[in-house]
């Protein structure tokens, strides 16, 4: 027998889950990512490298500017193109833009009315508007972010390989210092909030992250040593998903901003720093319903480190030079943390500077094995135990406590 | 008070962007909500209690049987449905991918055939009729706003008819293809996002489809040859977001 879970709702995209009963008991589960392929590395072979990040940044829209950023890092790395530190740090202030926008979205949108008990947030607005209005602060602080460094809410163009199309002015970089500031209040109550959320899905096993905070040169886990991803990562077709699976060294694993907690705490700004040590006992036991209250202590993280990169722009001046780019043969991969974990962009060039090879594996391929392995967990600790709406409910919870992003996941190609 | 309308969101494939940009608008969004009442949006609430909606906006291309059977549902039921979207109006990213389905899941997939019933992405409105199409990847929120208020007060929403060019002149943005050489496909590109990437001092990349009527593609094709783009580069500029012939 097979129980069908109908479509997810509270995620971005099209998903669906199988649970296959036999004999009574749960034997698989089976996670159907039924959004139609995408065909992105299709799309961009042999095409000129200036246009390929702002096609990549159509791959998602709550996380454009990570597509756009692991795209320019990965063509900069092939051409051999250093970039000076304000561009860096320009690229780092775009970032956490999306993890504002982003883990406000899925906090106070998509998992705040299951705490409460709603089916969504518009319905919760009534009894809990302040909380409704304050998610939305932070969320509209982020796309303002994104807007600066990105060029626009949704899709930008503004980074480009080399640097920017148009650089921040000093009133917006005043802006950005104060309003992170001011908001930083209601990021700590998120802290609050979502501490309350107990232990549900399974307990992940291994953790995958990039080596600086946002983006980095290499990847860690929770073994030593530094990797790039075709060290220890691969990726095989399923039947049944347009997405692809991904295992670490065979195994299923877990990216995102638990796993980033657990790996970098030593990288967190002072207060974040503080509350995940505050939390890091219960943290620590990697159950990944935990990723809720990790990216709550993140919205912390972020406008600290938003309102620090402000004043030390703001202090040393914005030169506004761009880089110069040279097209060569070359290979180079953009290792960043989109909101929910690691992406990957990956491509070799041609000495005219047009696309050869390029692979993508974004952060919900990489936790597709994960999702299913908590799915599996859950339900067979509640077949029986309660009813089936119920059952089904839970399991709804635990694919949203990895912040799915389904658009992005199929889209996958090696050629 | 009057009943409200019924709205339904309905999210074909897509990037997600254009049901999210919905969410984007904030305080009017709960304007909006004055007037209608969400009864399918997958994205954001877990309710689905629609079997009638006086607005659907569909979003995303058709590129699955699902995608398909959705997208008929949410024209059956709907008494004014908009293509939202460039997806939706013209096929965008990924319905610019020619090769044909099977050899595009071959290189993808590798060999097993077509489980999924996955189609050649296709836009909305090569497979219905719709009643009001908006283009821009994405769309500019103010609009999907004017056009539900306007829609709400009776009124039929007006459709834009010039280019991009139009609103990069009017907010007195340096012409980045004279003056800086930069590909920019404004002139030829369906106006409504107030010229936003000129904002940023980069050429438009085409976003919201091009412009029908009275538009000049030889002329914009010749002058991007003259300053020195080859053939191919123009062609596939022009067809990412429409599969154009130039």
């Amino acid at each position: 027998m097979i129980i069908e879970m109908r479509e997810f709702t509270r995620v971005e995209g099209n998903g669906k889950a199988e649970i296959v009963i036999e004999d009574g008991e749960v034997k698989d589960v089976r996670l159907q990512i039924i959004e139609g392929p995408r065909f992105f590395e299709l799309l961009t072979l042999g095409r000129h490298y200036y246009d390929v990040p702002d096609i990549e940044a159509r791959i998602c829209a709550i996380c454009y500017l990570s597509h756009s950023v692991a795209s320019v890092i990965g063509i900069e790395r092939a051409f051999g193109v250093e970039v000076p530190e304000e561009i860096t740090l320009l690229r780092e202030l775009g970032l956490i833009g999306e993890f504002l926008e982003s883990h406000s979205l899925h906090l106070y949108l998509l998992v705040a009315p299951d705490v409460f008990g709603y089916p969504d947030a518009i319905r919760m607005a009534t009894k809990h508007g302040e909380l409704v209005k304050e998610g939305l602060a932070l969320k509209a602080f982020g796309n303002r972010l994104r807007v600066i460094v990105g060029g626009r809410e949704i899709h930008g163009i503004n980074v480009k390989p080399g640097g920017f199309g148009r650089y921040p002015t000093v009133e917006e970089l005043e802006e950005i210092e104060r309003e992170s500031e001011a908001l930083l209040r209601l990021a700590r109550r998120a802290v609050r909030l979502f501490a309350q959320l107990g232990p549900y899905g399974a307990k992940a096993k291994h953790f995958v992250a990039t080596d600086g905070y946002l983006w980095g040169e290499k990847l860690i886990s929770d073994e030593p040593g530094e990797f790039h991803y075709t060290e220890r990562i691969e990726e095989r077709s399923l039947v049944y998903s347009f997405a692809k699976q991904s295992l670490y060294k065979g195994e299923a694993f877990f990216v995102g901003a638990l796993p980033r907690l657990l790996l970098k705490s030593e990288m967190l700004t002072p207060t974040a720093k503080r509350l995940f040590e505050e939390h890091r006992e219960k943290l620590s036991t990697g159950y990944v319903s935990y990723n809720n209250l990790a990216q709550a202590i993140e919205l912390v993280y972020s406008l600290e480190k938003a309102n620090e990169i402000a004043k030390t722009l703001l202090d040393r001046g914005i030169e506004g030079e761009n880089v110069p780019v040279e097209p060569r043969e070359g290979e180079g991969i953009g290792y960043v943390e989109a909101p929910r974990g690691l992406l990957i962009h990956h491509y070799r060039t041609d000495a005219s500077g047009n696309i050869s090879y390029s692979n993508i594996i974004t952060p919900t391929a990489l936790n597709h094995a994960m999702i299913e392995a908590s799915l599996l967990k859950e339900a067979r600790e509640l077949y029986g135990e309660v009813d089936e709406g119920r059952m089904i409910g839970r399991l709804e919870e635990t694919v949203r406590a990895f912040d799915p992003c389904i658009s992005c996941s199929v889209h996958l190609v090696k050629l | 008070m009057m009943d409200k309308l019924k709205l339904g969101v309905f999210e074909l494939t897509d990037c997600g962007g254009c049901a999210l940009n919905i969410l984007f608008l904030y305080e009017k969004l709960f304007d909006l909500l004055e007037f209608y009442e969400i009864t399918e949006f997958h994205m954001a609430t877990s309710l689905s209690e629609g079997n009638h909606y006086d607005v659907a906006l569909v979003t995303g291309t058709v590129s699955t049987q699902r995608d398909l059977n959705l997208l008929k549902e949410a024209r059956n039921h709907s008494e004014y449905l908009i293509a939202l979207g460039t997806c939706a109006t013209h096929g965008s990213v990924q319905g610019s991918v020619e090769l044909p389905i099977r050899e595009k899941l071959k290189a993808v997939y590798g060999d097993g055939g077509n489980p999924m019933r996955a189609l050649d992405s296709k836009p909305v409105v090569e497979y219905v009729a719709v009643d009001f199409a908006l283009p821009g990847c994405p769309y500019d929120k103010e609009e999907v706003y004017q056009v539900l208020m306007d829609i709400a007060k009776g009124i039929e929403p007006v459709r834009k008819d010039y280019p991009v060019c139009l609103e990069c002149k009017l907010n007195e943005y340096e012409c980045v293809l004279v003056k800086k050489g930069l590909p920019c496909l404004g002139p030829i590109t369906y106006g409504g996002c107030k010229a936003v990437c000129v904002r940023s001092g980069l050429g438009c990349i085409g976003c919201r489809g091009p412009l029908p009527g009275e538009v000049n593609p030889a002329s914009e094709y010749e002058i991007l040859k003259g300053l020195g783009y080859d053939d191919e580069y123009i062609v596939r500029k022009f067809k990412t977001f429409a599969r154009w012939e130039p």
